[in-house]
Order: structure tokens, then C-alpha cells, then sequence
């Protein structure tokens, strides 16, 4: 059997656990959650929705924390958990590059990951719709910026579940990473007018800057409009493009880092 | 003796400064059962691990059916059926889900893959249990289901580290019977603590210590020249009390 087949076969069982798994649902159910609780509240603290589609867009965007923890969830114990919990002495002993593996298990994360964000964008799209009666363009935009948000999340915490002992390390320090270490950097570049592109958090950022920016949304949800003062500094916006160039980098990276230590890492 | 099915030579393994293997050299033949004896730590595991192509050698080579292990390992793993330690297996899926994986990875497919693991199944006593997901079950279970996925592909080679552990009383003795009986057609390599285990199942052992090759020959001849298989074993791995 060729490696593509097999791969094939990796992959739908890796999926199935997926599906087996109680993550995936609970997901999904904080999803809908998150996104009515939007669709509630914010016309009870503004009286109505907002006039801007785009600013409507922005606030249901959900996409980005989603692709986040799905993708730490899924992929978290994908590498670590085969040497933690030793299933890899029953996985790695059948004729299969762990190439292969580990490249199976990464399309199955993939997927579960592209479920998640269609899913909260089919909601956005749904509410827009009833709400205004259009979808903007801008949201194919964002979907796909957060569809590549996605996978490079998901190359990261493969990385870090290719070099952690266990599991709960590797999902762990990917959260720290991204959200926390990531999140602080990108606040103190953006203060000190630097760009700060090359960050992971800021490929996030991108997938609901492209509805407009920081200025739009506040224009949108502030009655006095406009940032207000908000930012005394000076504030660097983001370049979306080279945003997306560096998640393509990380994305990439990532995944090959952690296909060669999982080829080189022993099971002893 | 026929050509070597299992060919370990000169194999060294060093885990960062400690020497597990200490160009250990060992050979096979075909339909042989060969137990692998020798005290915690003497190399049972590191031996089968390299075999298995779980972990490197630091020098040396092991070869399956001719095939170097570290070069070419998915040709070398084809041969093979392993359990290494306690078995441990993804708790969601169940036990004829984690067949049909590892058969359809092993390019078993159709009626053929489903017969084949209804037969392994049957075998090692889990009818009853072929649809219940693998979460539910005991350590015993777990150690039968793992029997189960070595023989699925009925490989030319069986390379078991302690694979009764967590066997209740009638699990041993059932295990026992069935290595014994595939075991007439197959080469298998058996490590383990248990020396009336090893005696029931293989004609033929190797002693290790340190990581050497302390003897390898039958058990008979083991006997004749040290009045037991126990008695062997003590004074190679220079336990022996008087």
C-alpha cells in the first residue's frame, strides 16, 4: 500500500477519535454560546444592533479564540500523548513512516479545526443576514485569514506537543504561548508604534481587523464615536498581508519541526 | 541452524552515559521460540525496542528477515507482531475499530480484515467485547487485545516483552496455550521474568545481564549443565545462593 493511502487511513481514525472525544461538542457548544450571547446582550447595552454590518462582523468573530482552542485541544496530546500514554508502542510498531503518523494526525486536527470556525462562521453569516439582510465581502476575508490562523496554530502545537513529555505541557505552553507571551509582546510593540506582524496573536487579530480596524468598531459601539483618546501612544496598526505571510511561515515551520523530532524522538 | 530470522549484531545502546546493551549478538532461525531472560535492567527491553524500531541502536545492527530495522523499518516492521510493555490503546475506539486500523495500516482490507480479526478476537476470548469502546476495560483485557493485534496479520515474527502482565491466573495459562500454539509456526521472542513461563512456551533461551549475552542455548542443555533452568539463571546473573 502506498504512503498516500495509508495516510488516508491515519487520518480518518485520527478524525474518529475526534468524534469520539467529548472536546469537539463542547466546542461547538461554546461556539453557539458565545455567539448569542453577542446576538443578546449587545442590543440590550447599545438599544439595537449596530448601523455598520462590518461592526456586526467584527463583534460575532469568534474565529480566532476558536481556531485557538480547538487547535490546542485536538493537537495538544496528538504527538505527546502516543509517548505519554504509550499507545505508540502499539502505533509505531506497524509498517508506517512516522512521517505519515504524524502528518495523518495533523490533517485530522485540521479538520476538526475547519469544523469549529465553519461553524461559527455559518452563525455570523446566519445573523447577519436576519440582521441587515447581507453578508459583507469582507467576511470570505476573514474566514480565510482565520482558516490559516488555524493551521498555523495547530503547527505550533504540534511543535510543542513534538518536544513536550506529556500532553497537558504541550497544551499548556502552546496557551501560554500564544495567548499570554504572544499577547504581551504584541501589546508592547503596538504601544511603542513597532510592528509586531510576525506574531502569531497578530495573524489572530488579523481575521476581524479586516472588517475595519480598532477605529471602526469603536466608531461603531462608542455613541461619541471614534477611539476617543483611547490610545495614547503611538499606536501601529497591523499589516494584514504581512500577517498572513508570517501565519503561512509559522504554519509550515511548525509542521516540518515537528515532523523531524517525532521522526527522531525514541520510544524507550 | 537454518538461516536467522532474527540477527542481532554487535548491538550497543547507551542511554545518555548509561550502557544498556553492550554489543550484544544474538541469531533467531526461523520457527524458533526463544525466551529472552535476565534481571530488571539487563537489556530484555532495550533489545526488543531496537527490533520493534522504537528507539536506535548506538551502534550495531538488528535485522528482520534480513532487513536492517534502522534503515528500512516499514519493511522490517512487516514481518513483525509486537506487544512491548503493558499495552495501552486509544480509550474512544473500541476493539474492532483499533483493528480495523491497524489491519487496514498493514493493507488488510474487506471480508478478509473482518474474518481475520473475528478469528483473533475469538482467540484470545473478547467475543463479547468486540463493540464495547476500550475505556471500559481491565489491564487484562487490554494485555489479550494487545495478543490480539500481533497475531491479526499472522506475522512470521512474534516479539512479546512480558506480555502476560496484568493476566489473572486463567488469562496466563490461556496466553500460554495460545503462543503456544501459533508459536509452532512462528518465530517468537519472548521476554520475561517468569522462568516456568519461558520453559512451557520455548525450547530455547538467552540470558542477558549488563547488557551481554550470557548464554543461549536449549533448555534442556541448560538443565543437563546446571541441574535447572532457575539454578542457570542465578549463577549467570550471579544471584545464585547456596
Amino acid at each position: 500500500m502506498s504512503e498516500i493511502g495509508k495516510l488516508g487511513i491515519v487520518t480518518r481514525y485520527e478524525f474518529l477519535k475526534h468524534l469520539r472525544r467529548k472536546r469537539l461538542y463542547v466546542i461547538l457548544g461554546i461556539t453557539l454560546i458565545a455567539e448569542l450571547a453577542v446576538l443578546i446582550i449587545l442590543p440590550l447595552l447599545m438599544d439595537g444592533y449596530p448601523e455598520n454590518p462590518l461592526v456586526m462582523a467584527a463583534m460575532l468573530t469568534v474565529g480566532p479564540g476558536l481556531a485557538t482552542i480547538g487547535a490546542v485541544f485536538f493537537a495538544g496530546d496528538a504527538i505527546a500523548g502516543e509517548f505519554e500514554n504509550k499507545t505508540g508502542f502499539i502505533l509505531f510498531t506497524n509498517p508506517v513512516r512516522r512521517t505519515t503518523l504524524i502528518t495523518g494526525k495533523y490533517m485530522a486536527s485540521c479538520i476538526a479545526v475547519i469544523i469549529l470556525i465553519v461553524f461559527g462562521y455559518a452563525i455570523m453569516c446566519i445573523s447577519l443576514l436576519a440582521i441587515y439582510g447581507e453578508i459583507p465581502v469582507e467576511t470570505a476575508k476573514s474566514f480565510g485569514l482565520c482558516l490559516l490562523f488555524g493551521g498555523s496554530v495547530l503547527s505550533v502545537t504540534f511543535f510543542f506537543s513534538a518536544i513536550s513529555k506529556g500532553a497537558m505541557g504541550a497544551t499548556v505552553i502552546t496557551l501560554v504561548t500564544i495567548m499570554v507571551v504572544f499577547g504581551i509582546v504584541e501589546s508592547v510593540l503596538m504601544m511603542a508604534g513597532e510592528p509586531y506582524w510576525f506574531l502569531l496573536s497578530a495573524g489572530g487579530d488579523s481575521v476581524t481587523i479586516v472588517f475595519g480596524g480598532m477605529e471602526l468598531i469603536m466608531e461603531g459601539l462608542v455613541p461619541s464615536g471614534g477611539m476617543g483618546g483611547m490610545f495614547p501612544f503611538d499606536y501601529e496598526p497591523l499589516e494584514i498581508d504581512l500577517a498572513a505571510y508570517s501565519m503561512v511561515g509559522y504554519l509550515v515551520i511548525g509542521f516540518l519541526l515537528s515532523l523531524w523530532i517525532s521522526k527522531r524522538r525514541q520510544l524507550a | 541452524m537454518t538461516e536467522a530470522i532474527i540477527d542481532i549484531e554487535n548491538l550497543t545502546k547507551y542511554y545518555n552515559k548509561f550502557l544498556a546493551l553492550d554489543d550484544l549478538c544474538l541469531k533467531v532461525a526461523e520457527n524458533d521460540n526463544v525466551g529472552l531472560l535476565g534481571p530488571n535492567g539487563a537489556g530484555k527491553s532495550t533489545t526488543l525496542k531496537i527490533l520493534c524500531g522504537l528507539i536506535r541502536s548506538s551502534s550495531g545492527t538488528a535485522r528482520i528477515g534480513g532487513i536492517d530495522i534502522a534503515r528500512k523499518p516499514e519493511q522490517a516492521l512487516l514481518h513483525i507482531g509486537a506487544i512491548i510493555e503493558t499495552s495501552e490503546f486509544y480509550p474512544f475506539l473500541t476493539p474492532e475499530e483499533i483493528l480495523g486500523y491497524l489491519g487496514k495500516l498493514r493493507g488488510m482490507k474487506g471480508n478478509g480484515l473482518n474474518k481475520s480479526i473475528k478469528e483473533v478476537i475469538h482467540l484470545v476470548g473478547l467475543d463479547d467485547w468486540l463493540n464495547v469502546k476500550i475505556e471500559k476495560f481491565s489491564r487484562g483485557m487490554k494485555q489479550r487485545l494487545a495478543l490480539a493485534q500481533t497475531l491479526l496479520h499472522d506475522p512470521l515474527v512474534l516479539i512479546l516483552d512480558e506480555p502476560a502482565l496484568g493476566l489473572d491466573p486463567r488469562g496466563v495459562v490461556e496466553f500460554r496455550e495460545i503462543i503456544g500454539r501459533v508459536g509452532k509456526n512462528k518465530t517468537v521472542f519472548f521476554a520475561s521474568h517468569q522462568l516456568t513461563e519461558v520453559a512451557q512456551i520455548c525450547k530455547q533461551v538467552a540470558i542477558i545481564d549488563h547488557g551481554r549475552l550470557l548464554a543461549y542455548d536449549s533448555i534442556a542443555e541448560l538443565e543437563k549443565k546446571y541441574k535447572s533452568l532457575e539454578r542457570a539463571y542465578l549463577e549467570l546473573t550471579g544471584g545464585y545462593i547456596e
